[in-house]
């Protein structure tokens, strides 16, 4: 047992600093930071990472993934958010890509994959729907033959960056024969086709992620469905675990912890330090600590994926937990920057009032409620760990 | 990065395990407790080998690390063992196995090894706030002896023959310098006995000592230099201490989860209740929130990194806390049955209360870590 690095992983851990601090400038962060300049510098960035090799690290190294052990994907991420630089979008390279490689036809692997490793298609997510949220399976989007063509009618929902993509992963009802999860089939749909109708929904950070997103007999050829007619439920619950191991989001935290305790230790209340406060201190332990804790529970997790192991019901456990501390780290930025938080920057304004502190401070706790909702609610992966785990 | 068991640990883990389902049920227990000190255990821990773990192989030991102590403690931990390895073993015999004082090394370690002598530490005094270099009783040369003067509180293991006893040489009753350890005999007529039983089943002695004479070949380092030998033994021994707890805090979350799936109220189980199923997630994610920190301190040590001390503050933190709630949850969703003392449950509960309030509680240990981290 041991928890050292080897002298590779250190070299490895140094190459990604360099690479990090030469090429996330801080004119690049300044244009992700600014919604207006969010989507093209995003792309910069993600090709960037993509020429590196680095941009689809966790594929297949056959679709250009990198053969990267536990440790090395963890000093990757911890370097990543070190330098204050965002990770890729996840709805492509980390969400749809892996039930493409995992399920898609050749054909469709060699569509969308290089592309989607390029950044150079923008994926949406189409899973939630008005009246399907927690309970996904109660999806009623449907999607009817017609011909070689499907045509698909209905509204999703809570749809990140709907505004900006060229194609959507979606779910939809092709039977309503047997359980609900048995009539789904998964497709892909170009938003570009006739019947698409994208509304934006303002978020309670005053801005625009989420979208409805409408289909009014749109035309999708059966060639879109990845795998089976009725299967897309299987693919799909595959998916989520990708994702929730995704979201535990350890390096951001102690990112912004590390950011805290700058704060912290500059801003004077009643004279002194907040952090020579006991009771701050104390509050910063308690986050402190459990963001330990769960450092080592992922690293555990990424070990035991390692040696073989897929991640199931773990990757609940990471998400739980995972989105909680990043409230409680948001809550707490939020206490140092006060009442500077509250101020909203004009619609169009200044790169420096979007990218300052306090800014940050109020997007993130104010966006950051939505984490413990989405990917399946935290309650939902409280009763899988219980079903799974504890056998209730 | 590896977390895993390596092939001997795991043998050791399987061995303990084994052990302990056949010879160690709650009833066994308690029949243990009543029949005091457990001899017959003893015995065959000694005889199992399990007594040798954290010794050096120069020493005769096994040459275990942190790791197979922690695996054994774990072990414990599942069914509540009171025998006092951890006070004998992990701290009293690691300080003699670590100090200066090779002769004691030679003439007192194989003894303990075979289980023929027990032993203890002596660190509480009466103090309101825990530290660990509050010493205020007195040892004074004459001639080749020192002469100690003062009392000590709870010291556990009320059948060690042997105690270990830090005095003060020189120093404020604080200071980290000025502090000696001494190896007393337990039943010396200058100390004054007075035996309590703990209510986790340990037994332990509040001694008084007037014009105790110790020969000065019986202190363990050079006089004064105490402190770093304490707070390095203390410090393992608290990452000991806190994967007993783990061990505890396992039996309690799997334990609830069962009695949840046969308890029936209503016409159904009452474990198919999503308010208790969450609560019990939650108890099983705090457990294994302690393991990763348990993890974590076990690797600070193997690396010698310079975080061992907030790595270790932060988990007997957790610990404390963590372990307290789990095992109040643990007797809430037992109902009735959680508060009776002929089940199981509220055991636990009163272990992992005594586990907090060893060498400084969950509140001590963050304050603690916050000097650590914010000075």
């Amino acid at each position: 047992m041991h928890a050292k690095f080897s002298a590779d992983e250190l070299a490895f851990q140094s190459e990604v600093r360099s690479f990090m601090r030469d090429n996330y400038s801080a004119d690049l962060a300044a244009r992700i930071h600014h919604p207006d300049t969010f989507r093209d510098a995003s792309v910069e960035w993600q090709k960037c990472l993509d020429n590196k090799g680095w941009a689809a690290h966790g594929w297949p190294v056959e679709h250009g993934g990198q053969p990267w052990s536990a440790t090395q994907k963890y000093i990757y991420s911890t370097e990543l958010a070190a330098a204050g630089a965002p990770d890729v979008v996840p709805m492509g390279i980390k969400m749809v890509a892996p039930v493409l490689y995992s399920y898609g036809s050749e054909e469709q692997k060699a569509r969308f994959l290089p592309a989607t490793k390029a950044s150079d298609i923008w994926w949406c997510q189409g899973y939630s729907e008005p009246g399907a949220g927690s309970d996904l399976a109660a999806l009623q989007t449907k999607a009817v033959r017609d011909g070689d063509d499907y045509l698909v009618t209905g509204t999703k929902i809570w749809t990140t960056y709907a505004q900006y993509a060229d194609w959507i992963f979606c779910l939809v009802r092709t039977s309503n024969e047997g359980k609900p999860q048995q009539g789904i089939s998964f497709l892909l749909i170009d938003m570009k086709s006739p019947g698409v109708t994208v509304s934006p929904i303002i978020s309670i950070d005053d801005e625009h992620h989420l979208n409805e997103v409408s289909f009014d007999n749109v035309r999708v050829p059966m060639a879109n469905r990845i795998g089976e007619e009725n299967q897309g439920w299987t693919y799909a619950k595959a998916l989520l675990t990708y994702e929730r191991t995704a979201l535990s989001g350890v390096p951001y935290c102690k990112r912004t912890l590390a950011n805290i305790r700058e704060m912290a230790a500059q801003s004077q209340n009643q004279s002194s330090p907040l952090l020579s406060s006991p009771d701050f201190q104390a509050r910063l332990a308690d986050v402190e600590m459990d963001v330990m804790a769960l450092e080592f529970l992922e690293l555990r997790v990424l070990s035991a994926i390692d040696s073989g192991g897929a991640p199931g019901m773990e990757s609940s456990l990471l998400k739980l937990k995972g989105t909680e501390m990043q409230q409680a780290v948001q809550s707490l930025q939020w206490d140092v920057v006060a009442s500077f938080g509250g101020v909203l920057p004009a619609e169009h304004g200044a790169q420096a009032l979007w990218q300052s502190t306090a800014n940050m401070a109020r997007r993130s706790y104010m966006f950051g409620r939505a984490s413990t909702i989405y990917g399946g609610s935290n309650e939902v992966q409280r009763n899988i760990i219980a079903k799974f785990a504890l056998g209730l | 990065m590896d977390f895993s068991l390596n092939e001997e640990q795991l043998m050791l883990k399987d061995s303990v395990a084994k052990y302990l389902l056949a010879n160690y049920s709650p009833e066994q227990r308690s029949a243990n407790i009543m029949q005091s000190g457990g001899v017959s255990h003893w015995t065959h821990f000694a005889e199992l080998g399990w007594l040798t773990v954290p010794f050096t192989e120069e020493v005769g030991g096994f040459g275990g690390s942190i790791v197979d102590t922690c695996v054994l403690m774990e072990e414990f931990g599942k069914v509540l063992v009171v025998e006092p390895y951890w006070p004998s073993i992990v701290l009293a015999g690691q300080l003699i196995a670590r100090s200066s004082n090779t002769a004691l090394c030679e003439r007192i370690l194989p003894q303990l090894m075979a289980g023929e002598l027990q032993a203890s530490f002596a660190w509480l005094e009466g103090q309101g706030t825990f530290c660990l270099s509050h010493v205020s009783a007195t040892a004074k040369l004459d001639g080749d002896d020192y002469i100690l003067n003062g009392q000590k509180q709870l010291v556990l293991n009320a059948a060690a023959d042997i105690i270990l006893l830090p005095a003060r040489t020189r120093g404020e009753v604080n200071s980290e310098q000025g502090i000696s350890l001494f190896k007393i005999d337990a039943q010396d007529p200058a100390i004054e006995r007075e035996e309590v039983v703990l209510m986790d089943g340990q037994r332990a002695v509040n001694i008084r000592f007037t014009n105790l004479r110790v020969p000065a070949e019986n202190m363990l380092t050079a006089e004064g230099d105490a402190y770093p030998l304490i707070a390095d033994v203390v410090g393992e021994a608290l990452i000991a201490l806190c994967a007993e707890a783990v061990g505890a805090m396992e039996y309690l979350y799997k334990a609830t989860a069962d009695y949840a799936n046969t308890r029936k109220q209503f016409g159904t189980a009452i474990g198919k209740f999503q308010a208790l199923q969450h609560r019990m997630v939650d108890m099983f994610m705090a457990t294994e929130l302690c393991r990763s920190l348990l993890i974590r301190a076990q690797c600070s040590v193997l690396d010698g990194s310079s975080e061992r001390q907030k790595d270790i503050a932060a988990l007997k933190s957790m610990v404390g806390k963590y372990g307290r709630q789990v095992a109040e949850e643990a007797v809430q969703l037992h109902g009735g049955m959680g508060v009776s003392n002929e089940m199981p449950i509220g055991h636990y509960l009163k272990r992992l209360m005594m586990i907090d309030s060893y060498f400084g509680n969950a509140l001590h240990q963050r304050r603690e870590y916050c000097e650590l981290s914010y000075a």
